[in-house]
């Protein structure tokens, strides 16, 4: 991925509040038109950096149920957009659980970045790591969390990968 | 089982009456028959032996040189010397007769109830009646005739012989003839010779049923004919004459003496039936109750105990060696094992319960916390970036008039999309202060719904103290190791409490952890944890009190009055325990309470559970250590015991017993 495209991220949660917060904190949201002119004024009468309010980095997509996350990725790697980030939460009832979708998707993508956030899994971390591998594309992180530097996390890790 | 065996006893009674009716009842009719027929055979040989007699005295007079030469008209006088009346009376004939060859009656007297009469009123012997040539002429020296003659006196025995000489050679002189009548008298003589109850009947003037005497007369020889009454068994033979012709009925009366004894022994057999099998239900029905019945009787209330109470430490504990023993035995194990198998399932669901509930709080709260999070931290960064703009230097150069027009208009510009910025900001401000706000409701809500859950009951189980103080002992880290000693009393294996198993066993834990680590504190090289029990009635209700005493760091009064308050700790750093506070609560759920004191810093300290006392199960182990034991434990140093702790209570001191 070049530095100036957008990062593609799927995100499964069943709290419609928080994959709100998710599409907040990763600027899924138009910028405002005030709010462009403004960074591009700024920019231009007092020579400073546009700001990231401004700047839209991801390209979100958004679900509820670990199913329709699978289905989400298979459409994403057949039509040649696969997915960069799949975040998951890891307790998602009634469907599947974000484990088992997380398995699947990686057999859909083995390049995908899978992220989970759960605010509890009886789950174990080498039990993920078995089922979901390789390691080194596997995150776990604990709810609450602050989603923006979830973000800069995630952007890190695509960077890194 | 009663009616049972009462069914049992009828129905041995009525099959007995079947067998006794069916089988010995006729036998004894049968051998009454026997009997009734030898009576009538008896009679007729009776009968048979008076004509011969009768022959033989014929016999003897016949063949006599003086009758032979009487009746060939040489000896008249043998008549008057021989043939009178006493001769007649010595030889027991009612009729004696002297025919010559021609059939002329020579001599003759008849005796009729001792009288002399008529022999021709005998209407039979006449010479010219056909029927008597049998018995008037004989043509050879060894003719010999006798029999019975229906005459027209009655019924008469006959017997008649040529007379010829005493050495028994002819010529035949004539014939002798001699008789007896079938009368009163010949019957009572028949009657006392045979021992048999006699009754004849003349054919055709008979008293008898026609149909009976004709069914008498017509069976065949050596085949009787029986009639039966309630008192006798009337057997029938016929006697014929001289003739061959059906002349006489013997009736041989025999009492039914023998169907009499044969009813007193069926009915005997069945009363002894009756009566052995009534003792032997008796006895049956007593040995079923002692051996069978009461045991299953105790085995049944026991389970409707269990059931009722719930109670699995309940046992039977029977010392019998049979089945009924081996089968309570069984279910003493069963209950034992079922016992512990509850006791882990409780454990069990009492653990992943609160498992269950902490994953489910945790990503309840934290699920509810995100957004909160995240409306903050967006906030923040808004606010951040609105308080970065650069108004006031904006409107600095607004204010210079040096300013070219060009950049005024944009700096224009640009404070109004700065004010049109801030007022967004506001605006998501709001919002994300409303999302924060129902957030934190929502914390809340779930809160209150723990704390619904958190008013429970737990579950009661009666508990024996050694096992609840011996598991909970383990959570002391270095046991095993010198220094430290746990002493619990002995006999503590003898007091139950009513309490919730994993609750008590954390409490005791907590109470001995606490111990161990005031110990620690105390910075003795050596130290004693002593846990001890006693009964104590407060307020009219069984309780046992456990104490936990240590020779540790103790406390201070004024530490004593907050200890159970939430979040109180008196240990440096790290907390290993779950709090006084938590185990004050945890006893009042359990209706206990707990209690705490010290002699002073460095002089060690002893808490007091109060617990509702359990039942003791039927332990073949011994009696329950009560009183005994009370009034060893009941009165501590500096401590009031029993009603006067209850007084304490009742009067409020707050810390002598916290209630949660």
């Amino acid at each position: 991925m070049q530095q100036d495209e957008c990062i593609r991220v799927l995100i499964a949660d069943d709290d419609q509040h928080i994959l709100e917060c998710y599409r907040t904190a990763f600027g899924d949201r138009e910028v405002d038109e005030s709010t462009q002119t403004l960074s591009t004024l700024e920019a231009e009468l007092f020579e400073s950096p546009t700001d990231s309010l401004a700047r839209r980095r991801f390209d979100v997509v958004a679900c509820s149920q670990g199913r329709d996350a699978i289905s989400l990725a298979a459409e994403a790697t057949r039509t040649g957009k696969p997915f960069d980030v799949v975040i998951h939460d890891v307790r998602k009832p009634p469907g599947i659980d974000g484990v088992e979708a997380g398995s699947r998707i990686r057999q859909l993508d083995p390049e995908v970045e899978i992220v989970f956030v759960t605010g509890f899994s009886d789950v174990t971390m080498s039990e993920l790591a078995r089922r979901v591998p390789p390691p080194v594309k596997l995150h776990y992180f604990n709810k609450p969390l602050s989603f923006m530097q979830l973000a800069e996390s995630v952007a890190d890790m695509v960077r890194a990968g | 089982m009663s009616v049972t065996l009462l069914a049992v006893i009828a129905s041995m009674g009525l099959l007995s009456y079947l067998v006794l009716s069916t089988t010995v009842a006729p036998a004894f009719d049968n051998l009454e028959y026997a009997s009734a027929e030898k009576n009538i055979v008896r009679v007729e040989n009776a009968i048979q032996n008076d004509l011969q007699n009768l022959s033989a005295i014929v016999g003897d007079w016949a063949p006599w040189d003086d009758a032979h030469a009487f009746a060939r008209g040489e000896n008249p006088g043998f008549p008057k010397s021989n043939l009178d009346l006493p001769t007649m009376d010595n030889l027991a004939v009612d009729l004696l007769t002297i025919y010559d060859v021609d059939g002329k009656v020579l001599w003759c007297h008849l005796l009729r109830g001792g009288q002399k009469a008529d022999y021709e009123s005998l209407g039979i012997l006449n010479s010219d009646n056909p029927q008597s040539a049998a018995l008037i002429y004989h043509t050879k020296l060894d003719s010999r005739v006798e029999g019975l003659v229906q005459t027209a006196l009655g019924p008469m025995q006959l017997s008649s012989q040529p007379i010829i000489t005493s050495n028994k050679t002819g010529p035949i002189a004539g014939t002798m003839l001699m008789g007896r009548f079938f009368n009163a008298e010949t019957k009572a003589a028949l009657e006392e010779r045979t021992e048999v109850s006699l009754t004849w009947h003349v054919l055709g003037d008979s008293a008898l049923d026609a149909a009976l005497e004709e069914e008498i007369v017509s069976a065949t020889p050596h085949s009787f004919t029986y009639s039966v009454t309630d008192r006798e068994v009337h057997a029938f033979g016929v006697l014929s004459d001289l003739y061959g012709k059906p002349m006489m009925i013997l009736q041989a009366n025999t009492p039914r003496q023998i169907s009499a004894l044969g009813n007193k022994t069926v009915d005997g057999a069945l009363l002894f039936l009756l009566g052995a099998g009534l003792v032997v239900a008796v006895v049956t029905w007593f040995l079923l109750r002692r051996i069978i019945v009461l045991p299953l009787e105790r085995l049944a209330n026991h389970i409707t105990g269990i059931r009722e109470s719930g109670d699995l430490s309940l046992r039977l504990n029977e010392s019998r060696g049979d089945e009924l023993g081996a089968l309570a035995s069984e279910f003493d194990k069963m209950t034992l094992e079922v016992h512990d198998a509850r006791r882990q399932l409780l454990d069990q669901s009492f653990k992943a319960g609160k498992a269950d509930t902490a994953a489910e709080v945790l990503h309840n709260i934290r699920n509810a916390m995100t957004p909160l999070i995240n409306g903050i931290d967006r906030l923040s960064k808004n606010f951040r970036f609105a308080s970065g703009l650069r108004v006031q230097q904006a409107t600095e150069e607004l204010a210079n008039a040096a300013c070219q027009a060009d950049r005024r208009d944009k700096l224009l510009q640009y404070i109004a999309s700065a004010f049109s910025h801030i007022q967004k900001t506001s605006e998501d401000a709001i919002n994300d202060l409303e999302v924060a706000s129902r957030q934190a409701r929502q914390v809340e809500a779930i809160l209150s719904d723990q704390e619904r859950y958190a008013n429970v009951a737990p579950v009661i189980e009666n508990l024996e103290l050694q096992a609840i103080v011996e598991e909970a002992a383990l959570v002391i880290p270095h046991k095993d190791q010198p220094g430290v000693v746990v002493d619990v009393e002995e006999g503590l294996d003898h007091f139950y409490v009513r309490a919730h198993r994993v609750g008590l066993v954390q409490v005791l834990g907590n109470l001995i952890l606490n111990a161990y680590e005031s110990i620690e504190r105390a910075k003795c090289d050596s130290g004693t944890i002593r846990v001890t029990a006693s009964h104590e009635i407060i307020d009219g209700e069984a309780m046992v009190r456990l104490t936990v005493s240590d020779s540790g760091s103790g406390f201070a009064e004024d530490v004593r009055n907050n200890m159970f308050q939430r979040g109180f700790s008196s240990k440096e750093g790290h907390q290993r325990g779950l709090g006084l506070h938590w185990c004050a609560n945890s006893l009042s759920n359990m209706g206990g309470r707990i209690a705490a004191e010290s002699k002073g810093p460095g002089l060690g300290a002893a808490f007091h559970v109060l617990l509702p006392a359990g039942g003791v199960g039927r332990r073949a182990d011994g009696p329950r250590a009560s009183e005994k034991t009370l009034a060893r434990q009941s009165s501590p140093a500096g401590f009031r015991a029993g009603d006067a702790a209850a007084d304490d209570i009742k009067e409020g001191l707050p810390s002598e017993y916290a209630t949660g």
